[in-house]
């Protein structure tokens, strides 16, 4: 069915892109258009393709098949100098800004004008203008590390627009922003589009956004393109059924509370950061089997730091911690494993897994030292095939198969394999940092679900996570955390939204946010 | 690279099988080979016979293919002493220092237990020769753990320490065997003191035991990765030392052990080349060249890619091209240096052949530039 079609050219248009991974179809000829100066959201859950057809027109990866067109003319782009040259810039996941330069500096970094000579006072003149335009006030001389994220952002795509970028690709940016920090760049985005005419592709799984900002929208699923609409014509109901590809409910948490034994007792815990500053500021609770503690906090408020000394990660610069009655403080990562402590970390990548290897070795992460799976230090190759078999289909990891390396995968799987590696030792207690960061509405889904069903069977639970909902969906007890440090550990039943994200907000102190 | 309607492009090759690194390697090899042969021309003898020199002295000859034997089990221990390091992702650059550590550890016995002469024996000449074994192999594994100590302790840089380490060692050698130093030989001309008959490693058709504990190390190490937790904790360590912190794999521990591993297996490289090759049995004036050669380790473990087994063949073809070319190059009066560039063309070509293993290049049409009208058959809304 073909409706009218806008009588403009697409600015941008691909047709028939395949890109085939070993094992993986990561795009299945996708025919994929924007029009120019509109916002574009390119919707779908992880491991859709939405991130390897931007990287296709970044210039980072090369496609299999299919042809790329800018203005209507065919184009290869053999690396990001190209995409670059024809005014395609695009704003990472993971920031790519040179920490200790400043902001300005960032900003002409690799500039096609900045060869040999650095004529930086020219440039300023011109970034603060860029800077005025868009309502975005960053000292130009600040250096990198001193910026919120909201701020590093900003500067991101000012770089690319100072650039000369005409199409701006923005790969998930409010995965780390504060609600106000997207409102400003929501609003800045407007701004772009209405008075430069530039073209904005908004890679994203948070549907409001998408409803609030954009103009045309196309959805993935499983490396296909399966709809295209205008967002005008569109609502969350219909998208959410385009990703998901049926019907769903988000499944409410049975709450049954008994008063099981304490697990963990944490005293006056305090914690220095990377940084040398003290980021965990003397936390003190309880925790009994089958309870579970929400953390709820936006990220940099000690959370990190927190999950961390628990995981013997990093040491503790004062305070206790007992684990079923027996202190631990000091207690190495291997010794907490043993003694029945799992922890989920944030970082799946860096963290979680090792790339190169299997998921079997990376299963293996987790039973190196248990004596069941390592008989007279030998590893048990079989036994580990199989417990990552059972790993793969109960926790629905979409991989080809259990040899296959972990770069391989997408965040969402390599989370659900993390998880059911973790949650198979039967942990009493588990620490999950940010567990459905990231993944989309079913994979979220379905990680809940399993953190409920390690409650039910008597673990107790310490879920740190920046989203409210889920924390209150979840949790028996609700710890804000502001500065390092619980605002207050309130029952569920008192606990509720306002209450929470006024405390996590530190609104008894001064308010905080970006200009 | 555009050629008309064709471009050239290096891309990414979908994993191969095994046996095509193997025949990279020879291929890598021969090519090698026909280079090195632009050398030979200039000499005075044509590049066949040149490369029959080189051949038959290192492999057919007997003097020849002993020297080499000797020389791969020398080279074999060095390999480990890298490769075990770097399989945790730490660079072992200190094999010449714990080269001549395992030496003076080995000479050190019977100078301590007065065996100098053969009437003043107070132990069994086995037990002796497996003291000096062991006492090599703790003194080059003293020498790498200082390496791995600072490296898990403070974080410096490992590559630093045992680079210093290999100069700290070398002097203390030249201190040790020097006119009245304490290891000093008979004749005083900068030289150890000579092994006594009993003392000299016994051989079996001119080899040395060392060979079976070369090999058998080789067995051993490729088992300790494939098989065995700790094989796996080392690689994982190797691989994401943030991951495998995570896992409660201690940093400490492996740092040091593969150290204490590495520097072991030079120790016995210093036992073998110094107490064990027949007509050596001291520690000559010429003791840095061994140490130069010890270097070859580090390329014979990359280009194995740090399997044991795998490195074989590479540390055997290494030996004996280096003592053909050197024969070779006397022979047949070659110019001077000669081995040294082949083995130089060798490295060069085996890295270049890994960069075609992973990548290939592709001689890709370029297409028309004409787009077929858009897609149909999804929701427009």
């Amino acid at each position: 069915m073909h409706a009218d079609r806008a009588p403009s050219e697409p600015i941008l248009a691909t047709r028939g892109i395949t890109k085939r991974y070993p094992g993986v179809l990561a795009l299945d000829r996708v025919d994929f258009e924007v029009q120019a100066g509109e916002i574009h959201a390119v919707l779908g859950q992880n491991g859709a393709g939405k991130t390897t057809l931007m990287n296709i027109l970044f210039g980072l990866v090369q496609p299999d098949e299919g042809v790329l067109s800018l203005r209507g003319r065919e184009v290869r782009f053999r690396s990001p100098h190209d995409a670059i040259a024809q005014g395609i810039g695009k704003v990472h996941q993971t920031r790519r800004l040179v920490a200790a330069h400043t902001v300005l500096e960032n900003i002409v970094l690799g500039h096609p004008r900045v060869r040999g000579w650095l004529n930086l006072r020219g440039a300023r003149r011109e970034v603060a203008d860029l800077c005025a335009r868009y309502g975005f006030a960053v000292d130009l001389g600040a250096r990198v590390w001193q910026l919120s994220e909201g701020e590093r952002q900003w500067v991101e795509i000012l770089k690319a627009l100072y650039g000369g970028a005409r199409i701006l690709i923005l790969d998930e940016p409010t995965a780390v922003l504060t609600p106000p920090e997207v409102q400003t760049l929501l609003a800045g985005l407007s701004a772009i589009v209405r008075d430069q005419g530039v073209t904005v592709l908004l890679v994203t799984h948070k549907l409001p956004i998408v409803m609030a900002i954009s103009d045309g929208v196309t959805v993935f699923r499983s490396g296909r393109v399966v709809a295209r609409l205008r967002t005008a014509d569109a609502t969350e109901e219909i998208l959410v059924q385009h990703m998901v590809g049926r019907d769903f409910a988000l499944r409410a948490a049975d709450r049954s509370t008994g008063a099981g034994r304490p697990v963990l007792e944490v005293e006056q815990l305090s914690a220095f950061n990377d940084r040398g500053v003290l980021a965990l500021r003397g936390v003190s609770f309880a925790l009994r089997e089958g309870e579970v503690l929400g953390v709820a906090g936006v990220s940099g408020n000690g959370q990190e730091e927190l999950a961390q000394v628990l995981a013997g990660l990093r040491p503790a610069a004062s305070g206790t911690v007992r684990f079923d009655g027996r202190d631990a403080t000091r207690a190495s990562p291997l010794a907490r494993w043993q003694m029945g402590i799992g922890y989920v970390p944030a970082e799946r990548t860096e963290v979680g897994t090792i790339a190169a290897f299997s998921l079997v070795e990376n299963t293996a992460l987790n039973y190196h030292f248990d004596p069941e799976y390592t008989p007279r230090g030998l590893l048990d190759d079989a036994g580990l095939h199989k417990l990552t078999g059972r790993i793969v289909s109960g926790y629905n990891v979409k991989a080809p198969h259990t040899s296959a390396q972990a770069q391989h995968l997408s965040g969402g799987n390599l989370q659900k394999l993390i998880l059911g590696r973790v949650l198979s030792r039967r942990p009493r207690l588990l620490i999950a940092h940010l567990p459905t960061q990231g993944l989309d509405v079913e994979a979220a889904a379905f990680v809940r679900a399993k953190l409920l069903e390690a409650r039910a069977e008597g673990s107790a639970l310490l879920l740190i996570s920046e989203d409210l909902d889920e924390i209150l969906s979840l949790s028996d007890w609700v710890a804000p955390m502001y500065e390092g440090q619980f605002v207050a550990v309130l029952p569920r039943e008192t606990a509720d939204a306002e209450t929470v994200g006024a405390m996590m907000a530190g609104v008894h102190q001064t308010q905080g946010g970006v200009r | 690279m555009r050629l008309g309607r064709y471009e050239l492009t290096l891309e990414q090759r979908p994993p191969l099988p095994a046996i095509y690194a193997a025949l990279v390697a020879v291929l890598a090899i021969l090519l090698a080979l026909v280079l090195a042969s632009f050398l030979f021309m200039s000499g005075e003898s044509s590049v066949l016979s040149a490369y029959r020199a080189i051949f038959s002295y290192a492999f057919l000859n007997p003097h020849g293919l002993l020297a080499t034997v000797q020389r791969s089990i020398y080279l074999l221990f060095c390999t480990f002493a890298f490769l075990v390091p770097v399989r945790a992702g730490l660079w072992n650059i200190g094999l010449p220092g714990q080269v001549y550590a395992g030496a003076l550890g080995a000479f050190a016995v019977p100078l301590l237990l007065g065996a100098q002469e053969a009437q003043a024996l107070a132990l069994p000449p086995w037990l002796l020769i497996a003291l000096m074994v062991a006492a090599a192999a703790l003194a080059g594994a003293a020498i790498g753990g200082v390496a791995g100590l600072l490296r898990a302790r403070l974080e410096v840089n490992e590559i630093l320490v045992t680079m210093m380490l290999n100069s700290i060692l070398f002097w203390v050698v030249s201190y040790m065997i020097k006119e009245g130093g304490p290891f000093m030989g008979a004749t005083a001309e900068g030289e150890s003191f000579r092994l006594i008959a009993s003392l000299q490693a016994p051989l079996l058709r001119g080899v040395p035991f060392t060979a079976a504990l070369a090999l058998g190390a080789a067995v051993l190490l490729d088992l300790l990765f494939a098989k065995t937790a700790l094989g796996y904790r080392i690689r994982a360590f190797g691989e994401n030392p943030t991951a495998a912190r995570y896992g409660g794999i201690s940093r400490m521990t492996i740092s040091l052990l593969v150290f204490l591993l590495g520097g072991a297996f030079a120790g016995l490289a210093g036992y073998h080349t110094f107490a064990a090759i027949p007509g050596v049995y001291k520690i000559p004036g010429n003791y840095g060249f061994y140490g130069d050669l010890a270097f070859y380790g580090i390329i014979s473990a990359l280009i194995a890619r740090g399997s044991a087994l795998g490195a074989v063949p590479i540390a055997i073809l290494f030996a004996g091209l280096s003592l053909g070319a050197r024969f070779a190059q006397g022979a047949l009066r070659l110019p001077f240096g000669i081995d040294y560039a082949l083995l130089g063309l060798l490295m060069m070509t085996f890295v270049a052949s890994h960069v075609l293993y992973r990548f290939r290049l592709a001689w890709r049409r370029v297409q028309p530039a004409a787009l077929r009208p858009g897609p149909a058959g999804l929701p427009e809304g």
